[in-house]
């Protein structure tokens, strides 16, 4: 009996050449990435319709508080003191158009925040870790959802408070308005890619993500113009996108606003979109090099 | 055949009784101190939680104080209102995600098999997980109220704490016999943060935790009049805002006394009744 030498052909494992560095093979296979993520979340999303329906109803249930309380304090719904200080003293419009982007937030802090936790309670972290696809596909999949599922929240939200309350809302403003709202959101998707660099690090990053989202919604002019804020609050608003977001979108959308800050939005934004995404990414890969060195990655 | 040590198992007496309560006690208060971040955040938080409120009303009334509101509420000062909302609202908080998922935290544990095949009434253990959430809950609702104290212009005289204390007691017992409802329905239902989410919500538009009862319409009016929270926010504010004596508010403690014993007799033969069931199906340890 002879012993054959095993042909280096036979057992010669397959090479699979992954698309690399920025070209469009790479770009369109981390675009895949990003949409087979999106759709995993939409899937588990549906896997539990009771869930579902509770979320989506989520955001004109907190809005309803707000509301009611400003119509107990004033007697009804008109407020001489918010037009004295804004322009406008319609408090069901001004409460919607603020309240309408906290959810838009939440879908930073806490969705995008805790992309990468998921998959680690899931326990399929390390399984996506050792694929070639980047780190932050898996995490901007999770915005594609959680940003569609917001919108969904915020259309219900809007259709009860019309039907409920009637809405004065100048229709002419709705295309500029979106447009401030797509530069918040890449400014809020560099913020989300920052709290999910601090999840892997804090783990239990839910107090920090609660945290930020109780600051944020304070600082920003949800419910009250900007002016009612200390100076100091005031300025430390101008950092986070929201501020100057919810005064551009309420210049465009109500009728006679005036604008609590001076400057342009537009720009405003623009600059904090760079800066957060660029600051959101680099801390991303700092601390992703920094857990995979110490190997805390599967760490609870 | 060999006898196994301590195998015996010891008579349903008052002492091991207590045994199990303050043993569940200890393990729940060891958990909370082992996360002292997870301690301060409760007992500072929800502070921030009532601010932007407070701002709202400045901007909309331009003072501190608004005499519709005066009209509906009975106090024309919308921030001690406001606050004290808030406080006493975050007993449901603490109540309906601590209480009642509580054991829905056993399962993730692995450890509700053994809890409900232990030779011990199960009663003692809710109790004992009841008694420690209202503990650390009180803890947070007085750190919040020296904050709100400092800060907010609270006032707090020797006379009203004894008034105050017993309404609160009274708030905790109907919000755990609602926690039980709810932790009953999630040996059986499994997903209780959803439930806690829904009586969050319920709780959080139709209680007059910001507003007066008056602001809603009348069958939220209705609803709002079923919930403990209901009450004992309309009598703690009458005690502490309006100096109003306890005998005055005999009817708020009546409302509070009957949904006390509705609730917790209802916890109790409904989480019977759910571990029978559950232990027959063989779901328990099923997530």
């Amino acid at each position: 009996m002879s012993l054959e030498k095993p042909s280096k052909k036979r057992h010669r494992l397959q090479e699979v050449k992954c698309p690399t560095g920025f070209t469009w093979r790479n770009m369109k296979a981390e675009l895949r990435a990003i949409w087979e993520c999106n759709i995993k979340a939409w899937k588990l999303d549906l896997a539990y319709p009771i869930s579902f329906i509770r979320q989506c109803i989520s955001p004109f249930i907190f809005l309803l508080p707000f509301i009611i309380y400003g119509l107990a304090v004033i007697g009804g719904r008109y407020s001489e003191n918010l037009e004295k200080l804004v322009g406008t003293g319609d408090i069901v419009t001004f409460v919607f158009t603020g309240y309408m982007i906290m959810g838009f937030i939440g879908t930073a802090v806490w969705a995008m925040g805790f992309s990468i936790r998921r998959e680690q309670w899931f326990g399929t972290l390390e399984s996506l870790y050792v694929t070639p696809t980047s780190r932050l596909s898996l995490v901007l999949g999770m915005a594609l959802h959680s940003t569609v599922h917001q919108s969904l929240g915020t259309a219900i939200e809007f259709a009860a408070i019309y039907l409920i309350f009637g809405l004065a809302l100048q229709i002419q403003g709705i295309l500029p308005a979106l447009a401030i709202f797509a530069l918040m959101m890449l400014a809020l998707y560099g913020f989300g890619i920052l709290v999910s660099a601090l999840s892997l690090v804090l783990k239990e990053g839910w107090i920090v993500a609660e945290g930020i989202h109780s600051i944020m919604m304070i600082l920003s002019p949800v419910a009250y113009p900007l002016i009612v804020l200390p100076t100091v609050a005031q300025q430390a608003s101008s950092i986070l996108p929201t501020a100057p977001a919810l005064v551009g979108m309420r210049a465009f959308l109500i009728e006679n606003y005036t604008p609590e800050v001076i400057g342009n939005v537009f720009l405003h934004l623009l600059a904090l979109d760079v800066a957060w995404i660029l600051f959101g990414v680099f801390i991303f890969y700092l601390t992703d090099i920094y857990v995979r060195k110490r190997g805390s990655l599967a760490k609870y | 055949m060999m006898k196994l040590k301590g195998s015996t198992l010891p008579q349903s007496s008052l002492h091991s009784n207590y045994f199990i309560v303050w043993s569940e006690v200890v393990k729940n208060l060891k958990f909370l101190l082992a996360y002292p971040v997870v301690f301060i955040f409760w007992a500072v938080f929800p502070v921030f939680w009532f601010i932007p409120f407070i701002l709202q009303g400045e901007a909309f009334v331009g003072g501190l104080q608004s005499q519709s509101f005066a009209d509906i509420a009975g106090t024309p000062e919308f921030i001690p209102f406001v606050v004290l909302g808030a406080i006493l609202n975050s007993f449901v908080l603490t109540s309906l995600y601590g209480m009642g998922e509580s054991i829905r935290r056993e399962a993730y544990r692995g450890t509700l098999d053994y809890i409900l095949s232990s030779p011990c009434n199960k009663a003692f253990i809710l109790i004992g997980k009841a008694l420690s959430e209202s503990i650390s809950s009180t803890i947070f609702a007085f750190t919040q109220l020296a904050i709100c104290i400092l800060f907010f212009g609270i006032e707090l005289t020797l006379g009203i704490i004894i008034p105050v204390i017993f309404i609160v007691i009274l708030l905790i017992l109907g919000l755990y016999g609602m926690a039980l409802i709810l932790a009953a329905l999630s040996l059986r239902y499994k997903q209780a943060h959803d439930m806690a989410h829904t009586m969050e919500y319920v709780f959080s538009v139709f209680s007059p935790v910001r507003y007066p009862l008056a602001s809603l319409p009348l069958w939220g009016q209705i609803l709002g009049k079923l919930l403990p929270l209901t009450y004992a926010l309309i009598a703690v504010r009458s005690i502490m805002l309006l100096k109003q004596n306890l005998a005055m508010l005999y009817l708020e403690v009546l409302m509070l006394l009957i949904i006390d014993a509705v609730a917790i007799f209802l916890g109790f033969y409904l989480f019977n009744w759910m571990e029978e069931r559950t232990k027959k199906s063989g779901t328990i340890s099923h997530f």
